[in-house]
Protein backbone atom coordinates (compact mmCIF):
# COMPACT_ATOMS: atom_id res chain seq x y z
CA UNK A 1 0.00 0.00 0.00
CA UNK A 2 3.20 2.51 0.08
CA UNK A 3 2.60 2.85 -3.58
CA UNK A 4 0.62 6.24 -3.39
CA UNK A 5 -2.36 6.33 -5.74
CA UNK A 6 -3.19 9.43 -7.28
CA UNK A 7 -7.22 8.73 -7.47
CA UNK A 8 -7.81 12.11 -9.48
CA UNK A 9 -5.41 11.36 -12.17
CA UNK A 10 -6.28 7.43 -13.02
CA UNK A 11 -9.82 8.49 -12.57
CA UNK A 12 -9.31 11.43 -15.30
CA UNK A 13 -7.81 8.60 -17.33
CA UNK A 14 -9.91 5.72 -16.50
CA UNK A 15 -12.70 7.14 -19.29
CA UNK A 16 -12.92 5.59 -22.52
CA UNK A 17 -13.07 8.91 -24.21
CA UNK A 18 -10.71 10.74 -22.50
CA UNK A 19 -8.11 8.08 -23.10
CA UNK A 20 -8.59 8.32 -27.04
CA UNK A 21 -8.30 12.16 -26.60
CA UNK A 22 -5.35 11.48 -25.24
CA UNK A 23 -4.55 8.94 -28.00
CA UNK A 24 -5.73 11.39 -30.83
CA UNK A 25 -3.56 14.00 -28.99
CA UNK A 26 -0.34 12.28 -28.97
CA UNK A 27 -0.60 11.18 -32.49
CA UNK A 28 -1.84 14.27 -34.53
CA UNK A 29 -0.15 17.18 -31.92
CA UNK A 30 -2.21 19.80 -30.10
CA UNK A 31 -5.97 20.13 -31.11
CA UNK A 32 -9.34 21.83 -29.87
CA UNK A 33 -12.71 21.03 -28.33
CA UNK A 34 -13.54 21.67 -32.35
CA UNK A 35 -11.05 19.19 -33.78
CA UNK A 36 -11.37 16.97 -31.42
CA UNK A 37 -15.28 16.36 -31.91
CA UNK A 38 -14.96 15.84 -35.56
CA UNK A 39 -12.99 12.68 -34.82
CA UNK A 40 -14.97 11.57 -31.40
CA UNK A 41 -18.50 10.36 -31.54
CA UNK A 42 -19.21 12.79 -28.80
CA UNK A 43 -20.26 16.55 -29.32
CA UNK A 44 -17.64 19.29 -28.79
CA UNK A 45 -19.45 20.53 -25.80
CA UNK A 46 -18.83 17.16 -24.02
CA UNK A 47 -15.29 16.95 -25.22
CA UNK A 48 -14.79 20.23 -24.04
CA UNK A 49 -16.05 18.61 -20.05
CA UNK A 50 -13.91 15.98 -20.78
CA UNK A 51 -10.41 17.91 -21.14
CA UNK A 52 -11.43 20.11 -18.59
CA UNK A 53 -11.05 17.06 -16.41
CA UNK A 54 -7.51 16.54 -18.07
CA UNK A 55 -6.48 19.62 -17.70
CA UNK A 56 -7.56 19.49 -13.96
CA UNK A 57 -4.72 16.66 -13.50
CA UNK A 58 -2.12 18.27 -15.68
CA UNK A 59 -2.91 15.32 -17.98
CA UNK A 60 -2.94 18.27 -21.04
CA UNK A 61 -2.32 21.82 -20.79
CA UNK A 62 -4.08 24.96 -22.95
CA UNK A 63 -2.71 27.33 -25.21
CA UNK A 64 -5.27 30.17 -26.18
CA UNK A 65 -5.83 30.45 -30.32
CA UNK A 66 -8.36 33.03 -31.29
CA UNK A 67 -11.81 31.52 -29.85
CA UNK A 68 -10.68 28.47 -29.25
CA UNK A 69 -7.68 26.94 -27.23
CA UNK A 70 -5.22 24.32 -28.46
CA UNK A 71 -4.75 21.66 -25.77
CA UNK A 72 -1.64 19.34 -26.10
CA UNK A 73 -0.83 16.72 -23.81
CA UNK A 74 1.74 16.86 -20.78
CA UNK A 75 3.68 13.39 -21.37
CA UNK A 76 5.59 13.57 -17.66
CA UNK A 77 2.24 13.78 -16.22
CA UNK A 78 0.96 10.89 -18.76
CA UNK A 79 3.99 8.91 -17.83
CA UNK A 80 3.49 10.02 -13.92
CA UNK A 81 0.13 7.77 -14.19
CA UNK A 82 1.17 4.79 -15.86
CA UNK A 83 4.20 4.72 -13.07
CA UNK A 84 1.64 4.50 -10.17
CA UNK A 85 0.09 1.56 -12.05
CA UNK A 86 3.39 0.27 -12.03
CA UNK A 87 3.92 0.71 -8.78
CA UNK A 88 1.02 -1.21 -7.40
CA UNK A 89 1.89 -4.13 -9.93
CA UNK A 90 5.54 -4.33 -9.07
CA UNK A 91 4.51 -4.09 -4.96
CA UNK A 92 1.96 -7.20 -5.45
CA UNK A 93 5.30 -9.53 -7.25
CA UNK A 94 7.12 -8.27 -4.07
CA UNK A 95 4.47 -9.63 -2.05
CA UNK A 96 3.83 -12.65 -3.49
CA UNK A 97 8.10 -13.07 -3.33
CA UNK A 98 7.84 -12.94 0.16
CA UNK A 99 4.57 -15.36 0.65
CA UNK A 100 6.37 -17.75 -1.65
CA UNK A 101 9.95 -17.67 0.57
CA UNK A 102 7.53 -17.63 4.24
CA UNK A 103 5.23 -20.47 2.97
CA UNK A 104 8.67 -22.28 1.96
CA UNK A 105 10.24 -22.01 5.13
CA UNK A 106 7.36 -23.59 7.18
CA UNK A 107 6.97 -26.40 4.33
CA UNK A 108 10.70 -27.18 4.92
CA UNK A 109 10.56 -27.05 8.82
CA UNK A 110 7.40 -29.33 8.82
CA UNK A 111 9.39 -31.71 6.81
CA UNK A 112 12.87 -31.29 9.05
CA UNK A 113 10.11 -31.82 12.08
CA UNK A 114 8.62 -34.89 10.61
CA UNK A 115 11.75 -36.92 9.73
CA UNK A 116 13.17 -36.29 13.29
CA UNK A 117 10.67 -38.23 14.69
CA UNK B 1 -7.09 -10.79 -19.74
CA UNK B 2 -10.03 -9.05 -17.56
CA UNK B 3 -10.37 -5.40 -17.50
CA UNK B 4 -9.03 -3.33 -14.48
CA UNK B 5 -7.40 -6.03 -13.20
CA UNK B 6 -3.97 -6.94 -12.12
CA UNK B 7 -3.25 -10.89 -12.44
CA UNK B 8 0.19 -12.53 -10.92
CA UNK B 9 0.75 -16.03 -11.26
CA UNK B 10 3.93 -17.49 -8.64
CA UNK B 11 5.02 -21.19 -8.17
CA UNK B 12 5.49 -22.36 -4.00
CA UNK B 13 7.38 -25.29 -3.30
CA UNK B 14 4.96 -25.69 -0.27
CA UNK B 15 1.78 -27.22 0.13
CA UNK B 16 -1.36 -25.59 -0.47
CA UNK B 17 -2.73 -26.35 3.62
CA UNK B 18 0.60 -24.19 4.24
CA UNK B 19 0.20 -21.66 1.78
CA UNK B 20 -2.97 -20.68 2.46
CA UNK B 21 -2.51 -20.78 6.32
CA UNK B 22 0.80 -17.74 4.97
CA UNK B 23 -2.12 -15.99 3.06
CA UNK B 24 -5.15 -16.21 5.14
CA UNK B 25 -3.71 -15.60 9.06
CA UNK B 26 -2.83 -12.02 10.22
CA UNK B 27 0.27 -13.27 12.07
CA UNK B 28 1.52 -14.55 8.81
CA UNK B 29 0.32 -11.91 6.71
CA UNK B 30 2.21 -9.10 8.58
CA UNK B 31 5.26 -10.71 7.85
CA UNK B 32 4.12 -10.23 3.82
CA UNK B 33 2.47 -6.98 3.60
CA UNK B 34 1.22 -4.70 6.37
CA UNK B 35 3.25 -3.77 9.60
CA UNK B 36 -0.41 -5.25 11.55
CA UNK B 37 -3.08 -6.98 10.39
CA UNK B 38 -6.40 -7.72 12.28
CA UNK B 39 -8.83 -9.91 11.29
CA UNK B 40 -10.54 -13.27 11.64
CA UNK B 41 -10.09 -15.31 8.54
CA UNK B 42 -13.57 -16.11 7.91
CA UNK B 43 -16.12 -15.20 5.72
CA UNK B 44 -17.85 -11.80 6.06
CA UNK B 45 -15.10 -10.86 9.06
CA UNK B 46 -14.52 -7.30 8.84
CA UNK B 47 -11.00 -6.12 10.07
CA UNK B 48 -8.23 -3.69 9.57
CA UNK B 49 -4.65 -3.58 8.00
CA UNK B 50 -2.32 -1.16 9.72
CA UNK B 51 0.85 0.85 8.54
CA UNK B 52 2.83 2.87 10.67
CA UNK B 53 5.29 5.39 9.50
CA UNK B 54 8.45 5.10 11.47
CA UNK B 55 9.63 9.08 10.48
CA UNK B 56 6.14 10.78 11.58
CA UNK B 57 5.08 7.89 13.86
CA UNK B 58 1.58 7.92 12.53
CA UNK B 59 -0.65 4.73 11.58
CA UNK B 60 -2.48 4.80 8.31
CA UNK B 61 -5.62 2.24 9.05
CA UNK B 62 -6.95 0.62 6.24
CA UNK B 63 -10.27 -0.91 6.39
CA UNK B 64 -10.32 -4.93 5.14
CA UNK B 65 -13.32 -7.46 4.97
CA UNK B 66 -12.59 -11.36 4.07
CA UNK B 67 -15.06 -12.11 1.26
CA UNK B 68 -14.42 -15.93 1.35
CA UNK B 69 -12.05 -17.82 2.93
CA UNK B 70 -12.27 -21.51 1.39
CA UNK B 71 -9.01 -23.43 2.85
CA UNK B 72 -7.28 -24.79 0.97
CA UNK B 73 -8.59 -22.95 -2.03
CA UNK B 74 -9.05 -19.75 -1.66
CA UNK B 75 -9.04 -16.63 0.23
CA UNK B 76 -10.63 -13.35 -0.94
CA UNK B 77 -11.02 -10.01 0.87
CA UNK B 78 -12.28 -6.25 0.01
CA UNK B 79 -9.60 -3.21 0.99
CA UNK B 80 -9.11 0.30 -0.21
CA UNK B 81 -13.36 1.16 0.32
CA UNK B 82 -14.03 4.94 -0.94
CA UNK B 83 -16.11 5.23 1.95
CA UNK B 84 -15.91 4.76 5.70
CA UNK B 85 -17.49 1.76 7.38
CA UNK B 86 -16.65 -0.85 4.33
CA UNK B 87 -19.14 0.70 2.31
CA UNK B 88 -18.67 2.21 -1.68
CA UNK B 89 -16.27 0.72 -4.10
CA UNK B 90 -13.55 -1.25 -3.46
CA UNK B 91 -10.98 -3.49 -4.49
CA UNK B 92 -11.36 -7.34 -4.16
CA UNK B 93 -7.92 -9.06 -3.53
CA UNK B 94 -8.28 -12.54 -4.36
CA UNK B 95 -5.81 -15.70 -3.89
CA UNK B 96 -6.92 -19.25 -6.12
CA UNK B 97 -4.75 -21.97 -5.52
CA UNK B 98 -4.27 -25.05 -7.09
CA UNK B 99 -2.04 -28.13 -6.13
CA UNK B 100 1.04 -28.40 -8.54
CA UNK B 101 3.12 -31.42 -7.79
CA UNK B 102 4.07 -31.06 -4.21
CA UNK B 103 3.71 -27.29 -4.17
CA UNK B 104 1.14 -24.96 -5.08
CA UNK B 105 0.33 -22.23 -7.85
CA UNK B 106 -1.20 -19.33 -6.67
CA UNK B 107 -3.09 -16.47 -8.83
CA UNK B 108 -3.64 -13.52 -7.43
CA UNK B 109 -6.21 -11.42 -8.93
CA UNK B 110 -7.29 -7.55 -7.70
CA UNK B 111 -9.91 -6.20 -9.78
CA UNK B 112 -11.92 -3.39 -9.22
CA UNK B 113 -9.67 -0.91 -10.72
CA UNK B 114 -12.63 -0.02 -13.66
CA UNK B 115 -15.42 0.20 -11.31
CA UNK B 116 -12.63 3.11 -9.63
CA UNK B 117 -12.30 4.57 -12.31
CA UNK B 118 -8.90 2.83 -12.22
CA UNK B 119 -9.04 1.77 -16.21
CA UNK B 120 -5.48 2.66 -16.30
CA UNK B 121 -4.85 -0.87 -14.95
CA UNK B 122 -5.89 -1.66 -18.48
CA UNK B 123 -3.12 0.37 -19.58
CA UNK B 124 -0.42 -1.03 -17.98
CA UNK B 125 -1.46 -4.67 -19.27
CA UNK B 126 -1.52 -3.58 -22.66
CA UNK B 127 1.62 -1.61 -22.47
CA UNK B 128 3.53 -4.81 -20.76
CA UNK B 129 2.25 -7.45 -23.26
CA UNK B 130 2.68 -5.18 -26.38
CA UNK B 131 -0.78 -5.65 -27.49
CA UNK B 132 -1.67 -4.04 -30.23
CA UNK B 133 -3.73 -0.76 -30.34
CA UNK B 134 -3.00 2.16 -28.71
CA UNK B 135 0.14 1.67 -31.16
CA UNK B 136 0.66 6.01 -30.87
CA UNK B 137 -0.02 5.93 -27.40
CA UNK B 138 2.58 2.79 -26.68
CA UNK B 139 5.55 4.73 -28.09
CA UNK B 140 5.22 8.28 -26.47
CA UNK B 141 4.45 6.32 -22.55
CA UNK B 142 7.44 3.86 -23.54
CA UNK B 143 9.93 6.98 -23.60
CA UNK B 144 8.49 8.60 -20.49
CA UNK B 145 8.60 5.33 -18.59
CA UNK B 146 12.08 4.59 -19.80
CA UNK B 147 13.48 8.08 -18.23
CA UNK B 148 11.63 7.77 -15.31
CA UNK B 149 12.87 4.12 -14.73
CA UNK B 150 16.81 5.81 -15.41
CA UNK B 151 16.11 8.65 -12.87
CA UNK B 152 14.77 6.72 -10.12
Amino acid sequence: MSAAVDDDLWSAIGDPIRRTMIDLLLAGGPGTATSLSERLPVTRQAVSKHLAVLDRVGLVHATPAGRERHYQVDEAQLGRAVAQLSAVGATWDARLRRIKRIAEAIERNRTTDNQGE
Amino acid sequence: MELGSIERDIHVDASPEVVFEVISRPEHMREWWPDEARFEPVAGAAGELLWRDEQTGETMTVALAVVEADPPKRFSFRWCYTEPDRVGQSLLVTFDLTPAGAGTDIRMTETGFREMGWEIALLEEQYKDHVSGWDHYIPALGRYVARLAATS
